[in-house]
């Protein structure tokens, strides 16, 4: 049987709803993908865009962002704040020509472990299909050849 | 003695001003930054179209704060980046008289930030169309194809943050990159590194860069960063409706939010 | 020192003998931004000709802007450590100018003077200049002011300089042999003439004996703060200079896998002096000017004997406000 590829998926998730589901879809028992590691926040207002960055730079293949629904914030705005930056965060990747399918954006409360259950389960496999992440690593190994000379290209 | 010259002199000798920032005639036919402190210094001073360089960046330099009573002469972008300035509260220690020239060769001097503000929105620049060229180009590429095209700039990026040192609006005393505890942007020059460090730079500037291009201009390897924060722009104004450099009142907009702000992509 | 003459169209061809020993030929090549940067060619299509200087010296031949000193990565069996000297290719740099082949010297002195540099040493062991005089020039040109001229032999292997349909050749030391040995059928004996009219004319800015007289007691002068007012601090000039070697040593990595990496760095740059306390020596752009100046022209005089300007104008054309360094060096030692 061949190997299928496994993700590794990194999840950044606020304390109050996301975290909170999570825990329910395990105490409800609901099975869903293992490839994911759950980073919990104070808030979504504090996912700053660099921890997103230096994930995929330490080899995460797809990464979960996800928080309180808009209105529903333990600190009243902090999502809210944190959605304009995704967009404006998530428009300047696509600029950049970053593969923005690989970062899911999400609402899940303390109430919906079977949609955390489904959206792990759902962004699993839609990296699977993607495969690894290479992008980052193929930039190191190109300058790092070229260092030894000059890395100025165009 | 021109226009300029001759109303300089006049601030100086009525007390107005103790220091002028200006543009003077250097080698290669370029226009460089001047620092006057005497109105016998005033021939210098020259306005051509050569005078690109945003003089705003200036004003957060610790030896020009010692003069008291700063004269700035601005083209359209340093004002622009005066109203944002001042919208993110940098200039109130600053004592200081805007001087620019108009389309019509006349010499205006404003001695506060609403007249200036009046001005940037009477005469609100569009882009420039060799950018506009650019940002199509780019946005009518694959992403595979912007992905090659960005990761080719950032190799030759070399980290000599010129860009960051000619931006009015990167005015923290630390900046992130400084920071080894942890360590965010690696001190060596390599692609991914550069990269967040352009990534990181882009989205601080982020609905705060006024378009000036000064880093674009500037970058000894010819990186268009620039367009980075001018596509944000874009895509800030589309998506919520605020310009930057605009207003004095207008703050930032990725410090308040909108209970109705739309997104299609949060599952 | 052996003259040679090789026809001008003959160039395309000693080119491709050189890049088919099969080293690494590094030249300048005109980007669409219509700066020139050296960058590793495998064509002389590729080179560019007309241009008056590179944006970037060809320093990062023997001192990269990231140089790999040693990796290491953590096995069972221990640690395995590897030296990044041994991989270092043959290289060949085309179309320097007389300054740039006259930096080496500086950068010889400073690497390998009192405590050789083993990384530079092997480079500069493996690095072949060949230098094209200049037929051209620009305003921020002033190699004239620091003892050089447009056809410089000094620190070149081999120099070319372009006349009319000939090019004369000035074979300066083994390595520039060991090159038109390459192609030894394209070069007929020359004997000396004057290069001068084929050479660029640049005025002479300074005096170089008064300015290193006057300098030495320039260090109070009042104007250091008005000639570095423009001064944003970035790092622009210590990057495109030729002699600038200050470096930095970072680890990159884990604490199973990494390497030590040696990273230009610049005098401009407010952390550069800042002492692991906190404290910070040089508390303003106007004394970091200052350093890069006096370095410049005083330091290295003291304690290597040589002014470390070339005069190749670089740090003035790259420079976001333009600071003009003779211009500087003159109003401060006046």
């Amino acid at each position: 049987m061949s190997e299928q590829f496994e993700p590794k998926i990194v999840a950044f998730v606020c304390n109050w709803c996301t975290y909170a589901g999570a825990d329910l879809a395990g105490t409800s028992r609901t099975k869903y993908a293992t490839n994911v590691s759950i980073i919990r926040f104070p808030c979504t207002g504090r996912i700053d865009f660099m921890l997103l960055m230096k994930a995929f730079e330490n080899g995460a293949d797809g990464i979960i962002v996800s928080g309180c629904h808009p209105n529903d914030c333990h600190y009243t705005s902090g999502n809210f704040h944190a959605r304009r930056r995704w967009i404006v965060f998530r428009s300047l990747l696509d600029f950049m020509g970053f593969d923005t399918d690989r970062i899911t954006f999400s609402w899940v409360s303390a109430a919906e472990g079977a949609k955390w259950a489904g959206l792990v389960d759902e962004t699993t496999q839609r990296i699977r299909e993607k495969g690894a992440f290479t992008d980052f690593k193929k930039l190191d190994c190109s300058t790092f050849e070229k260092i030894s000379h000059d890395a100025i290209t165009e | 003695m021109t226009p300029l010259q001759n109303k300089v002199a006049e601030l100086f000798e009525n007390g107005t001003i103790s220091l002028m920032i200006g543009y003077k005639n250097a080698i290669n036919k370029l226009a460089v930054p001047c620092f006057i402190d005497h109105a016998t210094q005033v021939e210098q001073l020259i306005y051509t179209p050569e005078c690109k360089g945003n003089l705003s960046v200036y004003l957060h330099k610790a030896e020009i704060k010692q003069a008291k009573k700063i004269g700035i002469l601005a083209n359209i972008a340093t004002l622009r980046s005066l109203v944002q300035l001042t919208s993110e509260n940098q200039l109130s220690d600053i004592e200081k008289t805007v001087i620019t020239i108009n389309a019509q060769n006349e010499v205006l001097v404003f001695d506060n930030m609403e007249k200036v503000e009046e001005y940037v929105q009477a005469n609100f620049p569009e882009y420039t169309e060799e950018d506009k060229k650019l940002l199509e180009q780019l946005n009518s590429m694959t992403r595979a194809e912007r992905w090659q095209y960005w990761s080719e700039q950032f190799a030759a990026c070399v980290k000599c943050y010129a860009c960051r040192a000619v931006c009015p609006m990167c005015y923290c005393s630390s900046c992130t990159v400084e920071c080894n505890q942890p360590q965010w942007i690696k001190v060596s020059s390599e692609t991914t590194g550069n990269l967040e460090w352009h990534t990181m730079r882009a989205m601080h500037l982020a609905g705060r860069c006024i378009n000036c291009g000064e880093c674009g201009r500037i970058c000894p390897v010819g990186i268009p960063v620039h367009l980075l924060t001018a596509q944000m722009n874009l895509d800030i104004e589309k998506e919520f409706g605020s310009k930057t450099g605009f207003s004095c009142n207008s703050g930032y907009a990725l410090n308040t939010f909108k209970p109705e702000d739309k997104e299609q992509f949060i599952k | 020192m052996e003259i040679k003459n090789i026809k001008l169209s003959q160039l395309p061809a000693f080119f491709d003998q050189l890049i088919k020993s099969g080293k690494v030929v590094i030249a300048p090549v005109m980007k669409k931004s219509g700066k020139v940067f050296f960058e590793r060619v495998q064509s002389y299509s590729q080179v560019a000709t007309d241009y008056i200087q590179t944006g970037f010296s060809a320093k990062s031949v023997v001192f990269p802007k990231v140089e790999v000193l040693f990796s290491f990565n953590k096995t069972d069996d221990g640690i395995d450590i590897k030296d990044s000297i041994t991989d270092i290719p043959e290289t060949i740099v085309w179309g320097l100018r007389p300054c740039d082949g006259s930096a080496f010297n500086y950068m010889t002195e400073f690497f390998l003077k009192e405590n050789p540099d083993v990384y530079y040493a092997a480079r500069k062991a493996k690095t072949t200049l060949i230098a094209i005089s200049c037929a051209k020039a620009d305003d921020a040109c002033f190699c004239t002011s620091v003892g050089l001229t447009p056809g410089s032999t000094e620190g070149s292997d081999l120099l070319l300089t372009t006349m009319g349909e000939d090019v004369y050749v000035e074979v300066i030391t083994e390595k520039g042999k060991a090159a038109i040995d390459l192609s030894a059928s394209l070069f007929s004996v020359n004997e000396e003439r004057s290069k001068e009219k084929y050479l660029a004319k640049i005025d002479t800015k300074f005096s170089l004996t008064e300015i290193k007289e006057r300098i030495k007691t320039a260090y109070d002068s009042a104007e250091w703060k008005n000639e570095s007012m423009g001064c944003f601090g970035c790092g622009a000039c210590a990057f495109s200079c030729p002699t600038c070697t200050c470096f930095d040593i970072q680890d990159e990595g884990t604490q199973n896998k990494g390497q030590r990496l040696r990273c230009w760095d610049a005098c401009g740059f407010g952390q550069f002096t800042k002492h692991a306390s906190g404290h910070n020596p040089k508390t303003n752009q106007t004394q970091r000017r200052r350093q890069r100046l006096m370095h410049k022209f005083q330091y290295s005089v003291e304690n290597l004997g040589i002014v470390s300007c070339v005069g190749c104008g670089r740090c003035i054309r790259v420079c976001p406000a333009h600071l003009n360094i003779f211009e500087n060096i003159l109003s401060v030692t006046q």
